[in-house]
């Protein structure tokens, strides 16, 4: 786990030790994160893990029971949630249903008095950069799924945060929006001042949006890098197998030591190799993938889609591409521990 | 089926009509319904003369319902809200209490209010009527609207916490007008009680022109003790169930559109 520094110019977020308890149980446990201003990290992991309390925790809306959240230099811990400069939105949208559109952005800016001509001003170009002008006296349930989501956006950008979170701010759209609607998202708030936390437990959006992912579970920091980082040396069997579909094989182990492989990097050789039958074949448009049964396990093999193949081979893979585990602890065995 | 079931529903109340627009006679002998001319205003006249006025009791029994209904929600609005916002055992064992309250039969404590009333100096004040009164709602309407409070998504207060909107602010702008149809409802009901209620206001006004309507119409039909006056009776209660249907009818469009307003997502 690298262990967070503050930037030279005190800008963006720091969490030290944040910890989240509900009488015994704990949701969150020692986490230590620092994003930097006008970035993009991305919360993974499955259901229950703790993203969405470490979210909260940061807006102000759930108490901290333990560690420090630094924004912009500022400890902000023990601040209201209605002080700190942080915009979310929510994977439901929380769009006020009784309010329009315009209502919905003015709102917030006129109980916090700002003046009606900057407010207007402010309502119209965010309106604008977001092509909802012509919606603005629309009430939310007449939107569709994605003019909701931008109303949402809207609304956090007219906070002038100094920090944006999201919540899943996609799952309430299908697949086809989602696409359409991830570069939209990531230019309109990554790479403007405010560092961005983007929960997902969706691993296609968490490496499109995000400059760096970090992966939780069970209320623990696996580890946080790049999407090529943790795909290409995850630190445990929890982030190897985590990320990248299909899902990475794992040999049957050998000696407390276990063998993974990416199912891309399996493919059959002349000789030598690992004797296989192809189980099963499911075609993927681009690239087939082969279920085959070895004495090591069943293991799956992406090739291309034209490759024809015999009933029995042998497969093999590079020394290079190997990742090793400790069946013991799930931990990544260095290279100098492997033999 | 239904037609019975309309009918057996209706029917009540379609003769105590056509009982307040027709002479005594033609209540007791068919001759004169045969006869024809038996139709009259002459029990609506004779009520609305009568000293005090009809029309004075149910001044007197809207001013109590307002007031009760308004104080009974000033009240149970933030209790509601406070008891959704606490979790665990003591919000379970608030509830359990309101319940227990709330179904509490009040007859029973009718004596002991009027003790009360009497060391207060409460008694023969009209509006001294809503402190029982919403008193004695007041665990019904708590209920109600903890339950409206809790159906309402989380997510809305928290995005008005997050713009900075205060516990007041969030109430008055986001809660409240959502809360519309519960907060319709309730009010409906907390009228409809204080409209109907009997013993208190029977114990605690004597004097005839702060009577509330039913104590005043228990009144009229005991008014003559040889005939029972059906026709004055009936009018009495075809005038005091108008300002309720009216009062429904109205509430029932906003209740209406608070449901088709749309959920969220």
């Amino acid at each position: 786990m690298n262990v967070p520094t503050l930037p030279m110019d005190d800008a963006g977020l720091v969490i030290q030790g944040l910890e989240r308890r509900i009488g015994k149980r704990c949701l969150l446990e020692d986490l230590h994160l620092s994003v930097k201003a006008g970035e993009c990290l991305a919360l993974l992991g499955p259901s229950g893990c703790g993203k969405t309390t470490t979210l909260r925790m940061l807006a102000g809306l759930d108490p901290v029971s333990g560690g420090r959240i630094l924004l912009d230099g500022n400890d902000i811990t023990a601040q209201p949630a209605g002080q700190r400069r942080v915009a979310m939105v929510f994977q439901s949208y929380a769009l006020y249903p009784h309010l329009n559109v315009f209502d919905n952005l003015a709102l917030g800016l006129r109980m916090r008095g700002v003046p009606v001509a900057e407010r207007d001003n402010r309502i119209a170009a965010t309106l604008e950069l977001l092509q909802l002008s012509d919606l603005q006296l629309r009430r939310p349930a007449q939107l569709s799924g994605g003019q909701r989501q931008r109303v949402a956006l809207a609304r956090a950008l007219l906070r002038q945060p100094q920090l944006v979170l999201l919540d899943e701010p996609m799952s309430n759209l299908d697949a086809q929006l989602r696409e359409e609607l991830r570069p939209q998202l990531r230019r309109l708030l990554c790479g403007g001042r405010p560092p961005v936390i983007y929960v997902t437990h969706d691993q296609q959006e968490a490496m499109g949006m995000a400059d760096r992912i970090a992966i939780l579970r069970g209320g623990r920091l696996q580890q946080v890098g790049t999407a090529r980082e943790l795909y290409e040396t995850p630190c445990n069997l929890f982030v190897a197998g985590f990320l990248g579909r299909p899902a990475i094989n794992l040999l049957t182990p050998l000696a407390s030591r276990q063998l993974a492989l990416r199912p891309e990097h399996l493919r059959p050789v002349a000789e030598a190799g690992l004797p296989a039958r192809v189980q099963r074949r499911e075609w993927l448009g681009a690239q087939q993938l082969l279920w085959l049964e070895t004495e090591r396990g069943e293991l799956r093999m992406l090739l291309p889609a034209q490759q024809e193949l015999p009933e029995s081979l042998q497969v093999g893979w590079e020394s290079a591409d190997e990742l090793w585990f400790s069946s013991v602890n799930g931990e990544r065995l260095a290279s100098s521990e492997r033999d | 089926m239904r037609l019975l079931l309309l009918l057996w529903s209706l029917a009540p109340l379609a003769w105590q009509l056509y009982s307040s627009l027709v002479t005594p006679d033609a209540l007791v002998d068919p001759a004169s319904v045969a006869a024809g001319g038996f139709w009259t205003l002459e029990n609506y006249r004779q009520v609305l003369q009568a000293s005090p006025p009809f029309w004075r009791y149910l001044l007197n029994s809207t001013m109590v319902g307002a007031t009760t209904t308004t104080l009974t929600l000033i009240l149970a609005v933030p209790c509601a809200y406070a008891l959704q916002q606490r979790q665990g055992p003591l919000r379970r064992a608030v509830t359990l209490a309101l319940l227990a309250a709330a179904i509490f039969p009040t007859v029973l404590l009718f004596l002991a209010l009027l003790q009360l009333a009497r060391s207060l100096g409460l008694g023969n004040h009209l509006l001294a009527l809503s402190l029982p009164y919403s008193a004695l709602c007041l665990p019904l309407a708590v209920l109600l609207l903890r339950v409206a409070f809790a159906e309402l998504p989380g997510d809305l207060e928290d995005a008005a916490r997050l713009e900075g909107l205060s516990l007041v602010a969030r109430l008055r702008h986001v809660l409240l007008p959502l809360l519309a149809p519960a907060l319709g409802s309730t009010a409906i009901l907390v009228f409809l009680y204080s409209w109907n209620e009997y013993p208190i206001a029977l114990t605690w006004i004597s004097r005839p022109e702060l009577l509330t309507l039913s104590p005043a119409i228990a009144r009229i039909a005991g008014s003559s003790l040889f005939t029972v006056p059906y026709g004055a009776f009936a009018a009495v209660t075809v005038l005091g169930s108008l300002p309720l249907l009216l009062l429904v009818l109205l509430f029932q469009r906003s209740i209406v559109s608070g449901l088709t307003q749309g959920a969220v997502r």
